[in-house]
């Protein structure tokens, strides 16, 4: 190494051409990936939403094998978007893909949206439902498919921020998780009463199997599940009657 | 003057590729592995080492950033003021661990959000900065080339290798998330509600411990020990 | 006060930085020797990881965010922006331990540098940005980070101390042992999992 001591307007000058040329490479760089990454992240959402109806797409599609503009031209053919205030009405002109839950669950209760996704295939309708709560760490969150019955589940996403990774996060790694979901009733007596039972389902209606070990995860996503689901009871009231 | 252009015509005689560069990309891969052997870059990527697909993913960005870093240090070595060396060596490789991560965002979504901050954090990984110190600093791009490359695959060597350990016993699978997923257990769909219709082979049921951080440092250890019994003069007199 | 002592607890011990993330590995096993150095590295440690986490969310929030200074998103910056923050503040505890301890100077020697590569510290600002934590929690999450990490390292120099009297295969011997260790410290670590963060918010 022959490195000698500089002079100072050597070495600013030098940083001041480093940083440039760094900046510069970097906004480049950005601005040649921004249009790709905003379509992976679009696509990533619409996936998960797709997945709670995946054994209902007909034609046995699988979400997981269609390509990326196989599940925007299904996305945009067979999801209507809604968004809803807390009363259940309908706010116009807004799409339920812009909402987001971790921006809305910081707004005052009487001010927030919901985003409500409906599926249609030829013979039904689903409703997706968005519900957000606390796992052990940190936020998790999911996808509810509800059958045009407006009670059974006909599938259900989960995800998760950082829960434990073989315990909690099994929620989303897991596929036989959600899968227990499917099936499953939602109400009773008009009370959400649908639930994650550590140490195994009694009521196998309403209930599903705790993973053991994520005890508070598991709880978490009780808690989310009623909470989150109670919130879009006034609209399904009224598209019943 | 004659002795100049004899000293010209040596240099131009190396070879593109000789034995010596060969021993630059092969050595790290055994004899001198950062990861068991230099005690390098043992940082954070071993966090996402429960999978195989998204470890694959990480030791190919590791090998790029270090590999690119070893070269355009290499160039502009001689001008790097001494002051200032260590902020000079950490933008480069900053901006190469940002070009990475942006390229990745755009390539393949899901693995990003897998890798999240384990990514940005290959900037902090000593097998970048120790290579840059011990090898860039004083060598010609191309072999600094070839020598970031070594080293990256030395390093993601270990990574897969304790990856492909932890998921088969861990989740019974390979690949997973990937296209080329293999489900090696029989009926992967139940197997943490009840472990006991679900086993590999009729026998072996997932191991939980497996998936958990502390299982990729003994595995790491035991690989140590095996690389070290196999590889005497390796082992540590204190 | 309940929040700051949840990211407290919880980093400091369930999640600690080491033993569940393995940030700042390699200093880790580089000066777990002896626990003299290991207790003045793993200071060093808290204090800079206190110092840049609030550093960095500032830059992150008025800087580099949309609705920050500039108007515009500027976060493919971060990772360098937040190197060059720890890297000038770690010189400055470099000159500063140097001025007032030359005894502890000497003895981290060429440590104190390494702690700008140190995972622990980029980790921690990477961690809080992915975890949207605000101000109060950025501050808990560095203090409780250090904390958890000088806990690791003191244990680990200090369990390398006494280990080094027994007869451990001599393939074992220093780095693959230091693994080994760690990894049941580790576990030890994870029964502490059965604390309830949400305690102490109530």
């Amino acid at each position: 190494m022959n490195l000698m001591e500089s002079s100072n307007k050597y070495i600013i000058t030098f940083i001041i051409i480093m940083t440039v040329v760094a900046a510069v490479s970097l906004a480049g760089m950005r601005e040649l990936t921004l249009s790709a990454s905003t379509k992976n992240e679009e696509i990533f959402s619409k996936r998960s939403v797709l997945l709670t109806v995946n054994d209902y797409l007909g034609k046995g599609l699988n979400v997981n094998d269609l390509s990326d503009d196989e599940v925007l031209k299904m996305f945009n053919e067979q999801v209507e978007q809604v968004v809803l205030n807390i009363n259940g009405e309908v706010v116009p002109n807004l799409l339920a893909e812009k909402i987001d839950l971790s921006v809305e669950k910081k707004k005052a209760e009487a001010d927030r949206l919901l985003p409500l996704f409906v599926f249609k295939n030829e013979k039904e309708k689903f409703y997706i439902l968005s519900v957000r709560g606390s796992g052990l760490w940190d936020e998790i969150w999911g996808n509810i498919a509800v059958k045009s019955d407006l009670n059974t589940i006909a599938g259900v996403t989960f995800d998760h921020k950082g829960e434990t990774p073989g315990l909690g996060a099994e929620i989303k790694d897991n596929p036989a998780f959600p899968g227990q979901f499917i099936g499953k009733q939602i109400f009773k007596d008009g009370e959400v009463a649908v639930l994650v039972r550590k140490g195994g389902s009694q009521d196998k209606t309403y209930e599903v199997d705790g993973i053991s070990g994520a005890t508070i995860t598991c709880d978490g996503v009780t808690e989310m599940l009623q909470r989150g689901i109670a919130y879009y009871l006034p609209y399904l009231e009224t598209i019943e009657n | 003057m004659a002795e100049i252009l004899e000293k010209v015509k040596i240099e131009e005689k190396e070879p593109f590729f000789g034995p010596k560069e060969k021993k630059l990309l092969l050595d790290p891969l055994m004899d001198i592995n950062p990861i068991t052997v230099q005690i390098l870059g043992v940082c954070s990527a071993l966090a996402i080492t429960s999978l195989v697909y998204p470890s694959i993913v990480m030791a190919i960005s590791v090998t790029l950033v270090t590999a690119f870093s070893n070269f355009f240090t290499s160039l502009v070595r001689e001008y790097i003021p001494k002051q200032v060396r260590m902020i000079v060596q950490l933008v480069i490789i900053a901006t190469l661990v940002t070009i990475v991560e942006l390229g990745l965002k755009a390539l393949n979504f899901p693995i990003w959000k897998q890798l999240s901050v384990y990514i940005g954090l290959i900037i902090t990984n000593c097998i970048v900065m120790g290579r840059l110190e011990a090898y860039a600093m004083a060598n010609k791009p191309w072999r600094s080339f070839l020598d970031g490359i070594g080293n990256g695959l030395g390093y993601g060597a270990i990574l897969v290798i304790v990856a492909i350990i932890r998921e088969i016993l861990g989740k019974g699978t390979l690949f997973a998330g990937s296209p080329v997923e293999i489900k090696i257990i029989g009926n992967n769909a139940t197997y943490l509600i009840d472990t006991t219709t679900s086993t590999m082979f009729g026998w072996y049921a997932n191991n939980n411990l497996m998936v958990l951080p502390a299982a990729a440092l003994f595995i790491i250890g035991i690989l140590i020990w095996i690389h070290r019994t196999i590889n005497p003069k390796l082992v540590d007199i204190s | 006060m309940g929040d700051f002592l949840n990211v407290f607890i919880k980093t400091a011990f369930v999640e600690n930085m080491i033993l569940s993330y393995f940030l700042g590995m390699c200093s880790y096993l580089a000066v777990s020797k002896s626990v003299k150095t290991a207790l003045g590295l793993g200071i060093a440690v808290i204090f800079v990881l206190g110092i840049t986490m609030p550093m960095n969310w500032l830059i992150n929030e008025y800087l580099l965010k949309e609705t920050g200074f500039f108007g515009m998103d500027l976060t493919f910056l971060r990772f360098i922006l937040f190197i060059a923050v720890i890297a000038a503040l770690v010189q400055l505890v470099e000159m500063v331990v140097e001025k007032f301890s030359p005894s502890l100077y000497n003895a981290l020697g060429i440590f104190l540098p390494l702690i700008t590569v140190n995972c622990a510290i980029l980790g921690g600002s990477l961690f809080m940005i992915s975890r949207e934590l605000d101000l109060t929690k950025s501050v808990a999450f560095g203090l409780g980070g250090g904390f958890g990490w000088f806990l690791a390292i003191v244990a680990l120099a200090a369990i390398r101390e006494k280990i080094q009297y027994s007869n451990v295969p001599p393939a074992l011997r220093g780095l693959g042992m230091a693994f080994i260790l760690t990894g049941l410290m580790g576990m030890a670590f994870m029964s502490l999992m059965g604390i309830d963060p949400a305690a102490f918010t109530k």
